[in-house]
């Protein structure tokens, strides 16, 4: 049995200019540039550089209230085009390009166009409040306070700005909060929400193009806040082989459930926090999952083999908190928090991981994670710790 | 529309807690009030709901913890949406229903303090519950230091929709979507009005 990890959490960088008023979330881009994009409550994203913290560029005057989230369109390939989507309290949505005609070394942005807000998407009867964009780049899917998921497609060639309603799903009773797409896995993607419901739900398009509900996960005992499947390369780990990815939900009831294959709830990670827990983030180089919530706190678990309780039984494997900072952000709330790859000049090696968290404070934070070594149980040196 | 509850019961003066002796004998003592000094700036604020941040007032460094009579006495006066009547006339605010947990660490910024404060509407079908609610969090939240959690509940067995309304009040992005809705946020500033003189 392994011995249990001790993580540090350090203060590695604040991106900077700070919003002076909440921010809600930051995304990394998914296409491997050193780019993040914060969504803040003065109606604008900022989109940081992850080289040197600094400003970037920044999308304004495409909302009228908040932007609470927003998502980056996966690419294929390098098209020379940044894409961005905003879901925002004044119940509009905004697809924004951006023209970056080679990514360049240095950290300036000078012969690069502005972000243009290319179209608004209407239909929402009241705030978005996620936007999430399928790992394959089909689907845009949106969730609102009116309880509706709506599934966008965007028809015709890049850069046409035309988009079609593929569904407006209706089965949550209450607000939906988070959108969560799982990677094809042969059957295509399959789109995870959470609600003030309490309630996760599973939707999927057949061949035909009809989506409709194929789960409903119940167990949490408050709003579920957000969602993150299971990264693919941890399944792939020492003998577990899970075949489908499984999913974690975080909740107002404080706790963070992990769902398996027939989606039932198969464990739920160690208690940290005393108020709502409004993030959860998923390593796909580690394995380990991060939490932040309304005590500011930042939490990491781990999942440990524990052993097989009997010869030829199934390996045991327990989740254990392994690194754990209080009041990241002062005083403040911590509204999101992710995973993200190092691109700065310290990082210790290519592929580098840190912590990434935006605050009530208008704040984003990098957090570089340090292991602390195990104490020697038997000391060598003369003068060694007294026993 | 006809108002909920027409005949309200309206409590007198001589049966509220008596805040202005409070505030005279902590005059005398000569320590800066924490309150008065925030309220002294709300008066200067051209629009109410600036976000203040009480840890950074001017006060020497022995300023004395906030205390439950501090958090009625900046929710008290918050005029009902329907009378023109202050919430504590009307019995919804209640000095004993004003729950404070200090952390015992008050030198650690990060060291959180919760409040609670349980609202007894004036009818069990009273409509704008939620609205006083909000009204109530938003006062707390905006007047009090950011590390104070701010939890605003109807008191047990007085609202026939308790449950709706405190999972409302509760969540945080249905607060932060309600001040940015223009006909709500001229209905809290009437509210808080009283607040402010």
């Amino acid at each position: 049995m392994a011995s249990p990890t001790h993580l540090r959490i350090l203060p590695l960088a604040e991106f900077k200019p700070a919003a002076a008023s909440r921010a809600w979330v930051s995304i990394p881009n998914p296409n491997g540039l050193p780019l993040i994009a914060t969504a803040t409550s003065d109606k604008t994203v900022r989109v940081y550089s992850l080289r040197n913290f600094a400003l970037h560029s920044t999308l304004e005057g495409g909302h009228l209230r908040s932007v609470r989230s927003v998502a980056w369109k996966p690419t294929v390939k390098n098209t020379g085009t940044l894409c961005l989507a905003t879901g925002s309290f004044d119940a509009t949505m905004g697809i924004w390009r951006r023209r970056e005609e080679r990514f360049a070394d240095n950290d300036d942005s000078d012969n690069d166009d502005d972000w243009e807000f290319a179209i608004v998407l209407e239909g929402h009867d009241s705030e978005v409040k996620n936007v999430a964009y399928s790992p394959s780049g089909q689907w845009l899917a949106s969730c609102s306070r009116d309880k509706s998921i709506w599934i966008w497609e965007e028809i015709g060639d890049e850069g046409d700005d035309e988009f079609e309603t593929i569904a407006v799903l209706q089965e949550h009773t209450a607000d939906v909060k988070c959108v969560s797409w799982r990677k094809d896995d042969g059957n295509g993607e399959v789109l995870a929400s959470g609600s003030y419901d309490d309630t996760i739900r599973f939707f999927k398009g057949d061949d035909e193009g009809e989506w409709s509900c194929i789960a409903l996960l119940e167990g949490h005992e408050g709003t579920v806040w957000s969602l993150d499947w299971e990264p693919e390369s941890t399944s792939t780990e020492k003998d577990y082989s899970p075949g489908i990815p499984r999913l974690i939900s975080s909740s107002a009831d404080c706790t963070i459930r992990v769902w398996t294959k027939t989606w039932e709830c198969t464990a739920t990670l160690p208690k940290a926090h005393d108020l709502p827990i409004y993030s959860t983030s998923w390593s796909k180089k580690s394995g380990r999952v991060v939490s932040t919530g309304g005590d500011g706190k930042i939490v990491i678990y781990e999942e440990t083999t524990k052993g097989r309780t009997k010869v030829g039984g199934e390996i045991e494997r327990e989740w254990v908190i392994v690194g754990i900072l209080a009041g990241g952000h002062g005083p403040y709330e911590i509204n999101h928090v992710t995973w993200c790859t190092r691109f700065d000049s310290a990082k210790a090696e290519d592929g580098e991981e840190m912590i990434v968290t935006t605050g009530d404070d208008g704040v984003v934070r990098a957090w570089a994670i340090e292991a602390l070594k195990p104490e020697p149980t038997v000391p060598f040196t003369e003068g060694g710790p007294a026993s | 529309m006809g108002l909920d509850n027409e005949n309200p019961l309206i409590l007198s003066a001589s049966e509220l807690p008596t805040r202005k002796q409070r505030r005279k004998n902590k005059e005398a003592s000569s320590k800066q009030h924490i309150v008065k000094d925030l309220l002294n700036a709300k008066l200067c604020s051209a629009d109410p709901f600036d976000l203040s941040d009480l840890s950074n007032s001017d006060s020497d460094d022995s300023v004395e913890p906030i205390d439950e009579m501090e958090i009625y006495d900046l929710i008290a006066p918050i005029s009902d949406p329907e009378h023109p009547l202050s919430l504590e006339s009307l019995g919804v605010v209640k000095l004993q229903d004003v729950h404070l947990l200090s952390p015992n660490d008050l030198t650690n910024p990060a060291a959180l303090s919760r409040v609670l404060v349980e609202l007894t509407p004036t009818v069990s079908h009273c409509s704008l519950a939620t609205v006083i609610g909000l009204g109530v969090r938003v006062r707390l939240e905006q007047a009090l230091p950011p590390s104070y959690r701010v939890e605003v509940k109807i008191k047990k067995n007085t609202h026939s929709q308790a449950e709706e309304v405190n999972k409302q009040l509760a969540d945080k992005e249905r607060v932060a979507a309600a001040l940015e809705n223009e006909n709500l946020m001229s209905i809290l500033r009437t509210m808080m009005k009283p607040c402010l003189e």
